[in-house]
C-alpha cells in the first residue's frame, strides 16, 4: 500500500511528460521496463513446458503393455501418503499415460469423498462400517454394486518419546493408558521403572501428545490400549482424542512428530516411518518386551481374523491387540483401498483395478516398504488368494 | 531540536551583576543562573533525543530480523536441492529422492497469470467507475452504491484466504461436482482475494492524477472516455502496474485456496481448464506434511521451493518499487 501511495504522489507530472506525443525517443524508464521485460521472458522461457521425467516411454518399455490410460483421483487416510506416493511413482512409471492423484485429506473425508463421488478410490485406515454401506449411496458404482476392501498397507505405530540419554525404554498397555490419561506424570515412576529394570530414569515431567484431529492412528492407538489393558483405558476406541483427558494436542503426524521432538519429557503416537530421531518405545507384551518392526505387525496380522458378515470382496480385519504369537508387535495399523465392485465407467474401473493389483502385488508392498517403512501384506497364500480375488472382482 | 538549542545558547543575558533592588537582583541572579541551567536542560533534551532515536532505530532493526533470518534460513536450507533437476522435472514417477518442482512452478505462473487477468480488470474497473463516475455523479444513488461498494471492497480485502478458497469451492462443487479441482478454479479464488488489493491501489492512483488534466482534456472538446483512456490511464499507468504487480504478490504465497480448488498433482498440467494443477505453495506444504522414510529428502525440496518462492515474491516487489522509481526520476 504503502508503495502504491509513493508512486502515485510522484508519477503523474512524470507520465504527463512522457505522454508528450513529440517526444519519441524511448525514456529512461521505458528502457529499462523493457529490458525487464525482456529478462524475464527470457527466465519463463527457459522453463521448459516438459518435465524431462515425463517423456513418453514407448509402450514396448511398459510392462503393462500400456492400453491404460486416464487419471485416477483418489484421497484418504494420510497414513498411507508414503505408501501411495511409491504406488504411484511405479504405477506411472509402467503407464505413461495414467495420472494417479492422491489426497492425503485423512480417512474420514476420504471415505466421504469416495461416497460422494468425488474420488474413484479411497484410502482409509478403517473400513467402512456395515451398516453404513447399505445405508452410502456410493455414487461411482454402478447400483447394486457392493465395495471393495483390501487390506494395503500395514504399518507399526510408535510410541515416541523424548529423552535425551535414554535409548532403550519399556511400556506396556496399562502404563501407556496411565501415561495418556495424566495419572503417571513424571518419568520416574515406579510403574515405569517396574518396566526397566537398571535404567536411571530422570524426573522429568511426562508431556503425552495425541493428535487434535480426527485420526486413524488415534483410532488404532485407543484400540490397542482398551485390547491390552481394558482396565486402565476406559475410553475405548476412538478416532477422537477424548478430550477430557488433557495432554498436548497436535496437528497430524507431522504435528505430533514436532511437539515430542521439541520439548524433553514428551511422549507421543506416530506411524513407525516418521519417529527417525526420536526414542521408540519397546511394547512388554506377557512379560517380554517387543521392539517395533516390519516383522513384529506381519506377525500379529496373521494372528488376526477377518471380520465375519462381510461380503467376498470386503476385507477387514479385526487386529487381535493381544497374540500370543512370540515376537508380534500389538500397536499396528492395517489401511484399506476401497474401491467399488462395479463402475459405472468401465474405463475408470480397469484403471482402479490396474493400480489396485499392482498396489497389493508383492512389488508394490516392497516399493511401498522401501519408502514408507510399511511391512508387506506378508507371505500367507490364503490371505493373498483372497485379496488378489477381491481385487480381480473389480468391473 | 537544533533550532530549540540555538534559541537557548543566544537568549540568556550573562554576567549581570550589580543592582542592589531586591527584585532587579532576584531577576539579575536568575539570568546569571540561565547559562547553568540552560547547558543543564541541553544535555538533557540531548539525552532524551538520543535515546529515543535509539529506541526507534531499534524498532527499525527489530522489524528487519525476521526478514533477515527468513531469508538466511530459506537461502541456507534451500541451496541443497538448488539443481536443474528441480527445474526440469516434475514428481511424477518419484518416490523419495530426486524429482523437481518444474510442474508446481508452471502452475504457480500459470494460475497468477490467470487470476491477474481475471482481477486486474474488474480492479481497474471498479476503480475507474468510482474515481471517474460515482464520485463526479450528483445523484444520491450512485453516491450511496459507491459507499456500498467501497464497504464491500474493504470487507473482501479483509477476508481470509481460506475464506476465499470455500467460496469457490462451494461455487464450483455446485456446478461441477464434489471432486472437481482446476487451475482455474485456483485462480478464481486467487482473483477474488487480489481484486480488491488491486482496486484499492487503483482507486489511490486515479484519485491522484491531476484534477487540471481532466479539465484540460474535457475544455479541448474530449469525451469523458476519451479523457480516461489517453490522459487519465496514461498518466496513472505506471502507479497501476504497481498496484496490480502488489496483488499478484499477495496472492502468489497463497496455499490454502489452492489446495482446496486446484488440488496437488505430481504431474505437468498445463491445461488451466482441466485436471489438477500443482503449485509452490502446495508443493511446499504436501513435501513438508507428507514425508516418507527419507524424510530429509521432503524437506530440501520443500526449502528450495521455499527460496524459489520467496525469489519469486521479493522480484515481484522489487518490480513494483522500482517501477516507483523509475517514475520518480523523470521527474528531475
Amino acid at each position: 500500500m504503502e508503495n502504491t501511495q509513493i508512486t502515485v504522489a510522484c508519477h503523474s507530472q512524470a507520465t504527463y511528460q512522457a505522454a508528450d506525443p513529440t517526444d519519441t525517443r524511448p525514456t529512461r524508464a521505458r528502457r529499462w521496463r523493457g529490458a525487464a521485460l525482456a529478462l524475464g521472458l527470457a527466465a519463463a522461457l527457459s522453463l521448459t513446458a516438459c518435465a524431462s521425467n515425463e517423456r513418453p516411454t514407448s509402450p514396448t518399455d511398459s510392462p503393462g503393455g500400456d492400453s491404460l490410460s486416464g487419471t485416477i483421483n483418489a484421497g484418504g487416510s494420510s497414513a498411507q501418503t508414503a505408501a501411495q506416493e511409491a504406488w504411484r511413482a511405479g504405477f506411472q512409471s509402467a503407464h505413461s499415460s495414467v495420472t494417479i492423484n492422491y489426497d492425503p485429506i485423512g480417512s474420514g473425508p476420504g471415505r466421504e469423498g469416495f461416497a460422494a463421488g468425488a474420488y474413484g478410490l479411497a484410502g482409509s485406515d478403517d473400513a467402512f462400517k456395515l451398516a453404513d454401506i447399505a445405508s452410502t449411496e456410493f455414487t461411482l458404482c454402478a447400483s447394486g454394486s457392493g465395495i471393495v476392501e483390501v487390506p494395503a498397507y500395514i504399518s507399526p505405530i510408535v510410541v515416541a518419546y523424548n529423552l535425551p540419554g535414554l535409548s532403550d525404554l519399556n511400556l506396556d498397555a496399562a502404563v501407556i493408558a496411565h501415561i495418556f490419561t495424566g495419572q503417571i506424570k513424571t518419568w520416574d515412576d515406579p510403574a515405569i521403572a517396574a518396566l526397566n529394570p537398571g535404567q536411571t530414569l530422570p524426573a522429568t515431567a511426562i508431556t503425552p501428545v495425541h493428535r487434535s484431529d480426527k485420526s486413524g492412528t488415534t483410532g488404532n492407538f485407543t484400540d490397542y490400549l482398551s485390547q491390552a489393558a481394558p482396565n486402565d483405558w476406559t475410553a475405548g476406541r476412538t478416532e477422537t482424542w477424548p478430550q477430557d483427558l488433557g495432554g498436548e494436542a497436535a496437528e497430524k503426524t507431522q504435528g505430533v512428530r514436532q511437539a515430542v521432538s521439541s520439548a524433553a519429557g514428551a511422549v507421543g503416537y506416530i506411524d513407525a516411518s516418521q519417529a527417525t530421531g526420536l526414542g521408540v518405545a519397546a511394547l512388554v507384551v506377557d512379560g517380554t518386551p517387543v521392539a517395533p518392526s516390519a516383522a513384529g505387525a506381519t506377525r500379529t496380522v496373521a494372528a488376526s481374523q477377518l471380520e465375519s458378515g462381510r461380503g467376498s470382496a470386503d476385507l477387514v480385519f479385526a487386529i487381535n491387540r493381544t497374540p500370543s504369537e512370540p515376537g508380534a508387535y500389538p500397536l499396528i495399523m492395517v489401511s484399506y483401498l476401497v474401491a467399488c465392485q462395479q463402475y459405472t465407467d468401465a474405463s475408470q474401473a480397469a484403471l482402479v483395478k490396474a493400480y489396485l493389483a499392482w498396489a497389493v502385488s508383492a512389488s508394490g508392498q516392497e516399493a511401498a516398504a522401501a519408502n514408507a517403512g510399511s511391512a508387506a501384506l506378508g507371505s500367507d497364500p490364503t490371505l493373498a488368494a483372497r485379496v488378489g480375488e477381491a481385487v480381480d472382482s473389480i468391473r | 531540536m537544533t533550532g530549540l538549542d540555538l534559541i537557548e545558547v543566544d537568549s540568556p543575558v550573562t554576567g549581570s551583576t550589580g543592582s542592589s533592588l531586591a527584585p532587579g537582583r532576584a531577576q539579575a541572579l536568575w539570568r546569571s543562573s540561565q547559562p547553568l541551567a540552560s547547558t543543564r536542560r541541553q544535555r538533557r533534551r540531548r539525552i532524551k533525543d538520543r535515546a529515543m532515536t535509539a529506541a526507534l532505530a531499534a524498532c527499525a532493526l527489530i522489524a528487519a530480523v525476521p526478514l533477515v533470518s527468513l531469508l538466511w534460513t530459506t537461502v541456507s536450507h534451500g541451496l541443497a536441492r538448488l539443481d536443474p533437476t528441480f527445474f526440469n522435472q516434475s514428481m511424477r514417477g518419484v518416490a523419495g529422492v530426486g524429482g523437481g518442482a518444474l510442474h508446481a512452478i508452471w502452475g504457480s505462473v500459470l494460475i497468477t497469470l490467470a487470476a491477474t487477468a481475471l482481477a486486474a480488470p474488474v480492479g481497474l474497473g471498479t476503480a475507474l467507475w468510482l474515481v471517474e463516475c460515482a464520485d463526479r455523479s450528483r445523484s444520491a444513488l450512485t453516491s450511496g452504491l459507491a459507499r456500498a461498494v467501497r464497504a464491500v471492497v474493504g470487507v473482501t480485502a479483509g477476508i481470509p484466504s481460506i475464506v476465499a478458497g470455500l467460496f469457490v469451492y462451494a461455487l464450483i462443487a455446485l456446478v461441477a461436482g464434489p471432486g472437481y479441482r482446476s487451475g482455474l478454479a485456483g485462480a478464481i479464488a486467487l482473483a477474488v482475494i487480489m481484486t480488491p488489493v488491486v482496486e484499492s491501489a487503483c482507486e489511490e492512483v486515479l484519485a491522484r492524477v491531476p484534477g487540471e488534466l481532466r479539465e484540460g482534456a474535457l475544455a479541448l472538446g474530449a469525451p469523458q472516455w476519451r479523457c480516461v483512456t489517453s490522459v487519465i490511464l496514461p498518466t496513472a499507468r505506471p502507479g497501476v502496474i504497481s498496484g496490480v504487480l502488489l496483488g499478484v504478490s499477495r496472492v502468489v504465497g497463497e496455499t490454502a485456496p489452492l489446495l482446496l480448488v486446484a488440488g496437488f498433482t505430481d504431474s505437468m498440467n498445463l491445461n488451466l481448464l482441466d485436471g489438477r494443477m500443482a503449485s509452490l505453495p502446495v508443493y511446499i506444504y504436501s513435501q513438508w506434511q507428507n514425508k516418507g522414510v527419507q524424510a530429509a529428502a521432503y524437506d530440501a525440496r520443500a526449502w528450495t521451493a521455499a527460496l524459489v518462492l520467496v525469489a519469486l515474491v521479493l522480484a515481484l516487489h522489487l518490480t513494483a518499487r522500482l517501477s516507483a522509481r523509475w517514475a520518480t526520476r523523470k521527474e528531475h
